[in-house]
């Protein structure tokens, strides 16, 4: 999930969390306030009947009602009433309490928030109750109620599109560094230092921590590559030096037949010293992205090719060739390592082979892949063996020849074009390497 | 036949004159730039062993120079680099061949052979040895008008032991020049011998063939 869309989600979260919180808390403060409010004017009203009260208005009030000893007024729309009384018991001097209470006046039933007040007057205790009516409190906080969760929502949804619209402004320069940046760089040397326009301090030292970065592993990469031509060049020339010495000694008449003898063994190691290095070479400079891979190769060319070149090996080991590469196959890549790599698995394929052994060429086209396939009739390998062979230095038995150096180049070559390789082997039935080339390489061109 | 070399190893330099000098030519050592530059300015070689990597700069320099005046000079670049770009660019630069180190003596002969033969444009085509004639451009063999049906890998053996007359060739050198510079490890050169013996043969039917000499656990040498 991108950032945007997880602060998007986060958003909207919080907003409905705060939308349900107020659509259950709000009706209880409306409540509160509303209440509040009301027991305050009741309370006044309370305090002017009391400051206005004399005996005369108290049998004023009495004589109306004998029988009860009550007295009650109401307004007219019976939203608020008074009512006397003398008090009977539980009687407790200037208490006052609010309750909500259901009462009937004349006929009409209605919900209203009742002041007892308790006081005495010229020795006679008396209960004052005053009430107000709370149907259209009621039908208040219902709209109160409404009306707020429906601006809640507008200004919710207007919130959220602003965030979204600003989360993806600001975070515009980070993606444009990972676009621009980060993806499609296949090498140091590819590397895009343009700065990235942005108002955020922290996409700005991330966009130049990144460029220094780069700048160093791009630092770090020419160096490796001067670091090889170097080696290379300070190496290969003292080897040049001998095997040119040797070769002229080689020619010198007074030297005896074990003097020439160790000269030509000499020869050959250095042969094999020139080659371990000049394989180590081939690896860096494959890993290291030092070949152009923009050339047309044909693989049934190539592998006719190298065919070509291995006769005389074939011959010796009386090896069946089954040439099955039926459908041609055009790879874009550097033809000189795909040649390498190529070579290099027939050479094992005809190497490991038995004496009057078999080798199976065999092509297969799907939709995105062109499979070529390497099968012989030799001694195999253990799994074990299988999982270590694309390593360098891996020799699969003692006496083996060489220096375990080919399937690593094989393996750094199919990497370098992204081409796939699977070995599949069996003791004693034979080894079979599978080459995927991809496709969509070639459709490019 | 005269030839520069420019190589800053001195050693290696030293070498390179002891065989060249002992196959004819008559050659100058240095070690810069500059003195390359001087020493083609004021004598005339016929050909140039040119190392990219010099003290005071790249061979690539000279190589611009020694094409710019327009010199005839045959010049084979030699170089550890072995890169890519290099021998392209070589070749652009106008680099007649190009070898990289290490290499064989023998290579080094039937190259700087080749290449002084096609820039001079000389008659000299055919190698003669004991009555065999050896057509370097139509990669013929005859024995007194007797054409030879050689294999190509036959030709080229019998073709550098020719050049190298005298010499004891190893194996090495003869399947790196049959097979080119392949990066296999321990390859085996017995193959060598096989074709060797079937050149014999051929070759046998015409001559007797003790000029063709094998040199124990080493080589061939053909002697004159």
């Amino acid at each position: 999930m991108k950032i945007k869309h997880q602060l998007a989600v986060f958003n909207l979260l919080t907003r409905l969390l705060i939308i349900v919180v107020l659509w259950f808390s709000l009706p209880v403060l409306v409540q509160k306030v509303v209440y509040s409010h009301i027991d305050k004017s009741i309370l006044e009203k309370k305090q002017k009947f009391i400051q206005h009260l004399d005996n005369e208005e108290i049998n004023d009030f009495m004589s109306r009602n004998d029988s009860t000893e009550t007295y009650a007024s109401f307004s007219t729309l019976h939203n608020e009433f008074l009512q006397l009384y003398r008090a009977k018991d539980n009687f407790v001097k200037d208490k006052s309490s609010f309750i909500n209470e259901r009462r009937v006046i004349e006929e009409e039933e209605n919900d209203y928030r009742v002041l007892y007040y308790n006081f005495t007057y010229e020795n006679t205790k008396y209960v004052l109750e005053i009430g107000n009516s709370l149907s259209e409190i009621n039908d208040l906080t219902f709209s109160i109620r409404f009306f707020t969760t429906g601006l809640l929502f507008i200004i919710v949804l207007i919130t959220f599109l602003a965030d979204t619209f600003f989360i993806e402004y600001l975070l515009k320069p980070f993606y444009k560094i990972i676009n621009t940046k980060i993806r499609h760089v296949d090498e140091p040397n590819g590397f895009n230092y343009t700065e990235i326009n942005t108002h955020s301090t922290d996409f700005k030292e991330l966009d130049l921590v990144l460029n220094q970065m780069m700048f160093r592993i791009n630092d770090l990469f020419q160096k490796e590559k001067q670091f090889i031509g170097n080696v290379s060049h300070e190496l290969l020339t003292p080897i040049s030096l001998l095997k040119n010495r040797f070769e002229n000694l080689l020619q010198n008449e007074s030297i005896n037949d074990e003097g020439i003898d160790k000269i030509a063994s000499s020869l050959r190691t250095l042969d094999v010293l020139k080659k371990v290095i000049n394989n180590l070479l081939l690896i860096s400079k494959i890993d290291n992205n030092q070949f152009a891979n923009n050339e047309h190769i044909s693989i049934k060319e190539i592998i006719s090719e190298i065919l070509e070149d291995f006769e005389d090996r074939i011959e010796e080991k009386q090896i069946t060739i089954s040439n099955e590469v039926a459908d041609d196959f055009n790879f874009l890549g550097n033809s000189t390592l795909i040649r390498i790599m190529l070579y290099n698995l027939l050479l094992n394929a005809i190497k490991y082979n038995i004496e009057k052994g078999k080798i199976t060429l065999a092509t297969h086209f799907s939709a995105d892949h062109y499979l070529l396939t390497i099968s012989d009739t030799g001694k195999g390998m253990t799994e074990a063996q299988q999982s270590t062979i694309f390593e360098r230095f891996t020799r699969i038995s003692i006496e083996q020849e060489g220096q375990g150096l080919g399937l690593a180049i094989v393996d750094s070559i199919a990497k370098f074009h992204h081409i796939e390789l699977n070995v599949n082997s069996k003791i004693d039935v034979g080894t079979t390497f599978t080459v995927q080339f991809p496709v969509e390489v070639t459709k490019k061109s | 036949m005269n030839v520069l070399i420019v190589e800053d190893y001195k050693e290696l330099a030293t070498e390179l004159v002891d065989y060249l000098s002992k196959n004819g030519y008559l050659c100058k050592a240095v070690t810069t730039c500059e003195d390359a530059q001087e020493e083609i300015a004021v004598n005339d070689y016929d050909a140039m062993l040119l190392d990219l990597g010099l003290p005071d700069g790249s061979g690539f320099d000279v190589l611009k120079a020694v094409r710019k005046s327009k010199s005839k000079i045959a010049v084979i670049v030699i170089t550890a680099r072995g890169e890519l770009d290099d021998k392209i660019n070589g070749l652009e630069l106008g680099a007649d061949d190009y070898l990289t180190k290490p290499f064989a003596l023998t290579e080094l002969g039937a190259r700087l052979f080749a290449v002084i033969r096609r820039i001079h444009g000389f008659t000299a085509n055919e190698l003669n040895i004991h009555g065999f004639t050896i057509q370097l451009q139509d990669y013929k063999v005859s024995f007194e008008e007797n054409p030879i049906a050689l294999t190509k890998k036959e030709f080229d053996i019998f073709q550098y032991l020719a050049l190298n007359k005298n010499r004891v060739i190893t194996r090495l050198q003869l399947t790196e020049h049959v097979w080119g510079d392949v990066l296999e490890i321990n390859s085996d050169s017995n193959f060598i011998d096989v074709h060797v013996r079937n050149l014999r043969k051929k070759l046998a039917a015409f001559s007797k063939l003790d000029w063709f000499e094998t040199v124990r656990n080493v080589g061939y040498r053909i002697n004159i």
